[in-house]
């Protein structure tokens, strides 16, 4: 079987809380035996870097703020270095400076210079090498993964993107769904 | 002389219990209302009712990794990461596997909780009565040995377990599945109350599909509150709304003022007195200090779970009980058993898309076995039932598609644009002599004990039946009109059902079994195993209820016997 078919078994088996991560399975399979944490660091710069390109996976938009607002550019990093094994943060330490380095040569600049339109352009080309190689891990992979993961825990997006109702007090397995109606923000 | 007479005093009861989860509590509930001084000890940490369960009111904000585990959490409990139940929200009530060892001959997902409530924290609260057919099966296609019971025995005592947990749920009338005394049953959303009546009309009602009967409160029962539909079981519940040790049978065992509990007091052996051929009491390692201590009892109800109370007996060596206590039969130990699941089929249901919920419902719905009974013959023994449900989740393509941006996160600000209804089959593992656990001399635990081996494994009769439990899913769901219908089997080794049972079975004939019909050992007439470990067969339901009723059922029995002074 396929990790992506494992996932959806795996969420299916867990009642309806489907992860929103595509790499959910993938990233607790690759553990290694030992204590691996905090094998890369991140600079302030690179959290910055970090919110930005958050930012563009899930912007601001009418309803709600986006992944910058949400504490995104920290929680990806403190992300890497507690939850992935060492093999994965180089990984995503190497991707991002591989990203770097195609801003630079591309655009003539860094990410944090370029226009939203030149960022998203260089990430539609992260996204299609990644969709290109099967989705290995990537670098734009793993971050996507965590800007959603993080953005729909954190009270921006469990509050404002999403409707959070912690007690409920009663079921009602019939509702009426009005279109647009925002969905619950857990399962 | 007189400090020494003092403390053996001081450390005598009239019962001990040995383990605080389900069966335990149970236990001390019982045996202290029936007027006796009970000690309750439980190997881990204490945890106070609402005030211990800290994650259980947090938003999802506040967990620091989103839910998920650190490398170093992974490091230390590498068993417990090998399925979903350990995460950030539940961790303390997972065992670090680095303290407390084992050997895998064969792979065994053993899950433990040491603290006060045990697995009545964790569990999923789902509670069947077992019918005749269970109580039958060995006895009719000879694997394993015979129930010393049948229905007629534990009904009563079914209906008195079920009055005090608070079990919501539907009477059915379906043989295999007998009706108790619920409280109003949760309800099925529309799709699933769409299928449910076109899979009980295709087959003519010779399936049928129910709500999960759950222990989960749906009114306010003996002063606890009502489910609050938060679907945050597994942090503990603040409202007492479904039965744990500490929201039903301690407090109840608390009020005769008859209980202590020790926590900290890993039970090492049961004493064994040649004069007597009795047990004496039980020799305790204190968890936190390495001290070892002794407690004395007229009687010793076993209640450390299947494996736990397994280990302790086989533990229990003396010149009479060479091979561990009460085992001259040779089975203690053997017949280890789990069900067998995470294989069914899964589909997307149609024109419900004006439908949403409101509140989250910690229970599914529930298809009694069918197979094997009536004209429906298979090719295989026993049966399997169902368990699932639909709901309307938060998937969108555009995840798999690597989206990202504002329409991106425009869709996955909405529920999913379908319901999505799943089968997951539960089925019955065979009793086989050849599945076993004994005790590893070679390795030690954090305490300096020795540890259990466990060499099982699912054979024949089990790979048939998952072929049965995803094909019949598959064409039920069909049968129901749900759309890309598609089979899954994840694999599964014994121990992830965290249903393991079987290791002290009982029996009517000493020669074969370990425990009587009272589940008193045979051979050591005070003490009485009333875990999962008593267990002769485990049917295909989920079985915490039937351990509530048989530790009711032997309490009764052993306070009676020791009244007449029998014991």
């Amino acid at each position: 079987m396929n990790r992506r078919e494992a996932l959806k078994n795996v969420a299916f088996l867990m009642g309806s809380a489907i992860s929103v991560t595509s790499m959910g399975v993938l990233f607790e399979s690759f553990t290694l035996p030992e204590i691996e944490k905090n094998h890369v660091s991140f600079s302030a710069k690179d959290e910055e870097l970090l919110a930005e390109f958050a930012d563009i996976i899930i912007p601001t938009t009418a309803s709600s703020a986006g992944a910058k607002a949400a504490g995104l550019g920290a929680f990806i990093p403190m992300m890497i270095r507690d939850c992935y094994p060492a093999k994965m943060q180089e990984i995503f330490a190497l991707g991002m400076k591989d990203m770097h380095a195609k801003c630079l040569k591309n655009f003539n600049k860094d990410f944090l210079s370029m226009s939203i339109e030149e960022r998203q352009k260089i990430m539609t080309d992260l996204k299609n090498e990644t969709i290109a190689n099967d989705k290995a891990p990537s670098f734009f992979l793993i971050a996507r993964d965590l800007t959603i993961l993080g953005y729909f825990s954190s009270e921006i997006g469990c509050t404002q993107a999403r409707e959070y109702l912690p007690v409920p007090g009663r079921y009602d397995g019939s509702a009426e769904y009005k279109p647009g109606q925002k969905a619950w923000a857990t399962n | 002389m007189n400090i020494n007479t003092d403390l053996k005093k001081q450390n005598t009861y009239d019962a001990i219990v040995v383990g605080s989860g389900i069966s335990g509590g149970w236990a001390a509930k019982e045996l202290t209302e029936k007027g006796l001084r009970v000690l309750m000890l439980e190997r881990g940490m204490n945890i106070e009712h609402v005030k211990d369960y800290e994650s259980a009111m947090k938003d999802p904000w506040e967990f620091q990794h989103a839910g998920k585990l650190t490398e170093e959490q992974k490091a230390t409990h590498p068993v417990q990461t090998r399925d979903y139940p350990y995460n950030e929200a539940t961790e303390k009530w997972w065992v670090n596997d680095i303290e407390c060892p084992y050997t895998e001959d064969k792979r065994f997902d053993w899950y433990r909780g040491f603290h006060v409530g045990g697995k009545s924290l964790m569990w999923g609260r789902q509670s069947y009565r077992f019918s005749d057919h269970n109580f039958e099966d060995n006895a009719k296609d000879g694997h394993g040995n015979d129930w010393p019971i049948r229905y007629k025995d534990i009904s009563p005592w079914y209906d008195y377990a079920e009055k005090f947990a608070g079990i919501s749920g539907q009477n059915e009338n379906w043989p295999l599945l007998p009706d108790g005394h619920f409280l109003p049953p949760m309800d099925m959303n529309c799709v699933e109350k769409s299928v449910k009546e076109r899979i009980e009309k295709h087959y003519n009602k010779s399936r049928i599909m129910t709500i999960g009967r759950t222990a989960n409160l749906t009114v306010p029962h003996n002063g606890r509150g009502s489910c609050q539909y938060r679907n945050l079981c597994s942090r503990g519940c603040p409202f007492g709304a479904y039965f744990s040790t500490q929201s039903a049978t301690l407090p109840a065992a608390m009020a005769t003022k008859r209980l202590t509990v020790r926590p900290y007091s890993i039970v090492n052996h049961i004493i064994y007195d040649k004069d007597t051929k009795k047990a004496k009491g039980v020799m305790v390692i204190d968890a936190e200090t390495n001290e070892t201590m002794e407690f004395y009892a007229k009687i010793v109800f076993v209640n450390g779970s299947t494996l736990g109370s397994t280990f302790i007996l086989l533990n229990s060596t003396s010149d009479a009980h060479p091979n561990g206590m009460g085992n001259a039969s040779g089975q203690l130990g053997h017949n280890l058993m789990d069900h067998h699941f995470r294989c069914g089929a899964e589909g997307t249901a149609e024109g419900f898309e004006d439908k949403y919920t409101y509140g989250r419902r910690a229970n599914g719905i529930y298809i009694p076995r069918y197979q094997n009974v009536g004209n429906d013959k298979r090719d295989y023994l026993r049966g399997f039932g169902y368990q699932g449900g639909a709901s309307r989740g938060l998937w969108h393509k555009e995840v798999a598609e690597l989206a990202f941006g504002g329409d991106f996160k425009d869709s996955m600000s909405l529920p999913a644009d379908s319901w999505s209804m799943g089968l997951g089959g539960f089925g019955e593992m065979l009793p086989y002599y050849e599945n076993k656990v004994y005790i590893d001399h070679n390795k030690k635990d954090k305490w300096g004990q020795p540890v259990l081996a466990i060499d099982c494994e699912y054979k024949e009769n089990e790979a048939k039946m998952r072929e049965d439990m995803m094909n019949d899913a598959a064409e039920m769901l069909e049968a129901s009109g749900i759309k890309n219908v598609k089979t899954y089997d994840n694999d599964c080794y014994p121990g992830m059902a965290i249903h393991e049972m079987g290791t002290a079975r009982m029996g009517n004939d000493p020669k074969n079994s370990v425990l009587n019909k009272w589940n008193q050992m045979h051979e050591v007439s005070n003490v009485f195993v009333t875990d999962g470990s008593c267990m002769p067969s485990i049917a295909c339901q989920n079985p915490s209820l039937t351990f509530m009723a048989l530790t009711a059922r032997a309490c009764d029995y052993a306070v009676k016997e020791l009244k007449k002074g029998n014991i």
